[in-house]
């Protein structure tokens, strides 16, 4: 080109036409046509409202309140270079890379402003870099990030999970079940009871009770073991689980009936009903909720020292065959908690995620359980002495950081967190023990035990 | 984050995982009602369904949808395929039914039985009395799956009471739509978890207290067709094999 064209070309390029901004702070800006223009927003207003929309400062284009001064200057910033037809895809990607690199609550604000602008790659851009940010993140971490309030009740944070946990296995095990209980009555009749009269007892009395609506006659099979009080080791693990009084015997209390209302049940209860004899001394009938806690408490300390105490944490477990610590109790044990299973308890297990093998009854909401089991090893399969398993709708959250960042768990994940155990299972008791073979439960309190 | 439209949240979380956005359901209100709109969780699904796909009813939002086919794999094509959603990723998940197989011999009582278990997914499975020539194989049309995935292929199974011959690896093998039969090397598998086979894939017990081995592995791209056929076999050893209870074979995406 000669000079000649160039000083005609010149004025003409100096001749942009500009468009006026006004953000809602009032201040006003002017911005080169073909950048403002790359926005649909304004691209919209200055199409609809005529040529002279944006034209001057009187009469400048007012943009939508999420975009301040800052965010519109950044937009501005990304249009300007996108709207070069020339860039190659890979200097565009690189710009955005660089582009979106800045602190979370700036990249909230440009999400928003780029929103509000109708900027569809910005928004694209941004939100995807916040989706980086969340990814993996447990509730509080992303609390904290974003400053959010912590406005959820405990019951709401529970809440996601009720409808989650329709596991396809409890339709199998309800099948398996008819099978097993089968086998299990022969087997009954091959060994020859060695009742325990105690055992018995407390699980019938468990039962009634439970059936009554009042759980925590939970007079455990511990009262015939001289109990170490190591109450204050596991207080602090275990009694923040129990849950508030109201709501644990109005668990009971929604259990009872749910059950009352499950098929194959009737010859069962006549038996535990016919079985009743003797009455416990320590026998509280009038569910005495400080009197439950303590009990609880009991329990659940004695089965935190009894297994291990990982167990009842259910935080940072890894999925792993459940196994238990136990040694040497086999062989008495097993008999016992066989006696204990034919002895009629009521077997409500919940876990959350993975369904251990048992066979009973299917509940429906959130239910008071307790397990009295087998525990140990024997050839392959591993069996587990559950007594003063608690199961409990928790009230306390174990802190989700603990989880290992591995875990695969989807409802799992949550259910660590959250805790709430909806369920309806069934389980299935394989041969003789009871086994709990798969994956270890998140969190699981097992109140009570019952066989059908 | 407070002043981001809701859409804007959502539109974030659609970019997550399944299990994220659970999790960010327990974070605020707000992040709540994000985290459990349709628009989220509607990503998540496949954008693809099979054909007689008919999604179970009463579930009221797409979330309860999503997770009901995690959960319970619905039966197509006449029962003998079972479908559901891996609920890592939302990836589609097959299970053909024994039925659905080509088993040699399979239709022969003297050889294969067919039995009902109370735990299986499907009405029927096979039982192998007695057999010298072993060979079973599934076809699945690749279009049926999801895009940009890296899939396995399993058998699954279990042993009766009595099971024999199944102590040396068998052949597996697994060969895409426009392969050549004979430019495919079957690999061994070991059906029965003897300490001392060590090579190839070995059988792993699954959560359903069923056997599976995987067959092979294949990446499904965009656009691909035609059928794969995998297929366990062992017909070279001049002795019998029983016990074989077969349940079906599994196609699922390969987690890393």
């Amino acid at each position: 080109m000669s000079e000649a064209d160039m000083a005609i070309i010149k004025p003409e390029m100096m001749m942009k036409s500009y468009i006026w901004l006004e953000t809602t702070d009032g201040s006003i800006q002017q911005v080169e046509q073909e950048i403002a223009m790359y926005c649909p927003m304004i691209c919209h207003e200055v199409l609809q409202k005529g040529l002279g929309a944006g034209s001057s400062k009187n009469c400048a284009i007012s943009l939508p309140q999420r975009v301040n001064p800052a965010m519109l200057s950044l937009i501005l910033d990304y249009c300007r270079f996108h709207q070069v037809p020339g860039r190659s895809n890979k200097e565009r990607k690189v710009h955005d890379e660089k582009f979106i690199r800045m602190d979370t609550k700036r990249l909230c604000e440009l999400a928003s402003a780029a929103d509000s602008l109708q900027l569809k790659p910005l928004v694209d851009l941004s939100s995807r870099a916040l989706a980086r940010i969340i990814e993996g993140k447990t509730p509080e971490e992303i609390r904290e990030i974003f400053h959010l309030p912590d406005d959820l009740t405990e019951e709401e944070k529970l809440e996601p999970l009720k409808n989650l946990m329709d596991d396809p296995r409890i339709r199998l095990l309800n099948r398996l079940y008819a099978k097993k209980r089968k086998e299990l009555k022969e087997r009954e009749k091959l060994k020859g009871k060695e009742v325990e009269e105690r055992v018995d007892e407390r699980s019938v009395d468990d039962l009634l009770s439970f059936i009554n609506g009042k759980d925590h006659k939970v007079v455990k099979t511990s009262k015939s073991k001289k109990k170490n009080k190591k109450r204050k080791e596991h207080k602090n693990k275990v009694s923040h689980n129990l849950h508030s009084k109201q709501q644990g015997v109005q668990i009971v209390d929604e259990t009872a009936s749910s059950l009352g209302g499950v098929s194959n049940l009737p010859s069962m209860e006549d038996d535990i009903f016919s079985l009743k004899t003797d009455s416990e001394d320590g026998y509280v009938d009038d569910g005495m909720d400080p009197v439950l806690k303590e009990m609880l408490d009991r329990e659940v300390e004695d089965f935190a020292r009894r297994l291990n105490s990982s167990w009842v944490l259910s935080s940072g477990q890894e999925r792993q065959p459940v196994h238990f610590s136990i040694n040497g109790n086999g062989a008495t044990r097993r008999l016992t908690a066989f006696q204990v299973m034919l002895g009629s308890l009521i077997l409500l297990m919940v876990f959350g995620w993975q369904v251990p093998e048992f066979c009973g009854v299917t509940v429906k909401g959130n239910s008071r359980v307790r397990i009295s089991g087998l525990t140990g090893t024997e050839g392959e399969d591993e069996w587990f002495d559950l007594s003063y398993l608690i199961l409990n709708e928790a009230s306390d959250p174990p802190k989700y950081d603990n989880v290992p960042a591995d875990r695969e768990e989807l409802v799992g994940d949550v259910l660590s967190f959250t805790l709430l155990f909806p369920f309806e299972l069934q389980l299935c008791i394989s041969e003789l023990e009871l086994t709990l073979r798969g994956h270890k439960p998140l969190y699981a309190h097992i109140i009570e035990l019952r066989e059908l | 984050m407070n002043n981001l439209p809701e859409d804007c949240i959502a539109k974030i979380l659609s970019l997550t995982s399944p299990r994220d956005v659970c999790r960010s359901s327990a974070v605020s209100r707000c992040f709540r009602s994000a985290a459990d709109s349709d628009h989220v969780w509607n990503h998540f699904l496949p954008s693809e369904f099979p054909e007689d796909f008919r999604a179970p009813e009463g579930l009221p939002t797409k979330k309860h949808l999503f997770f009901s086919l995690v959960h319970n794999p619905l039966l197509l094509h006449g029962s003998q395929l079972s479908f559901s959603l891996e609920r890592s990723t939302g990836n589609k998940c097959y299970m053909m039914a024994a039925r659905a197989l080509n088993i040699t011999w399979g239709h022969d009582q003297r050889y294969w039985q067919w039995i009902s278990l109370p735990d299986a997914r499907f009405k029927e499975v096979a039982a192998l009395k007695m057999v010298w020539w072993l060979d079973i194989t599934g076809k699945i049309n690749i279009s049926l799956l999801s895009d940009n995935t890296l899939y396995a292929a399993y058998l699954v199974f279990r042993w009766n009471l009595d099971p024999y011959g199944f102590r040396q690896p068998v052949e597996a093998s697994l060969v895409l739509a426009g392969t050549e039969h004979d430019d495919v090397q079957p690999s061994m598998v070991s059906l029965m978890q003897n300490p001392g086979s060590e090579q190839g894939q070995r059988a792993e017990l699954r959560s359903d207290d069923w056997y599976e081995v995987q067959l092979g592995h294949f990446f499904k791209r965009r656009g691909d067709m035609g059928e794969i056929e995998m297929s366990l076999k062992e017909t070279k050893r001049p002795f019998e094999k029983k016990g074989l209870i077969v349940h079906g074979i599994e196609i699922r995406p390969v987690l890393p």
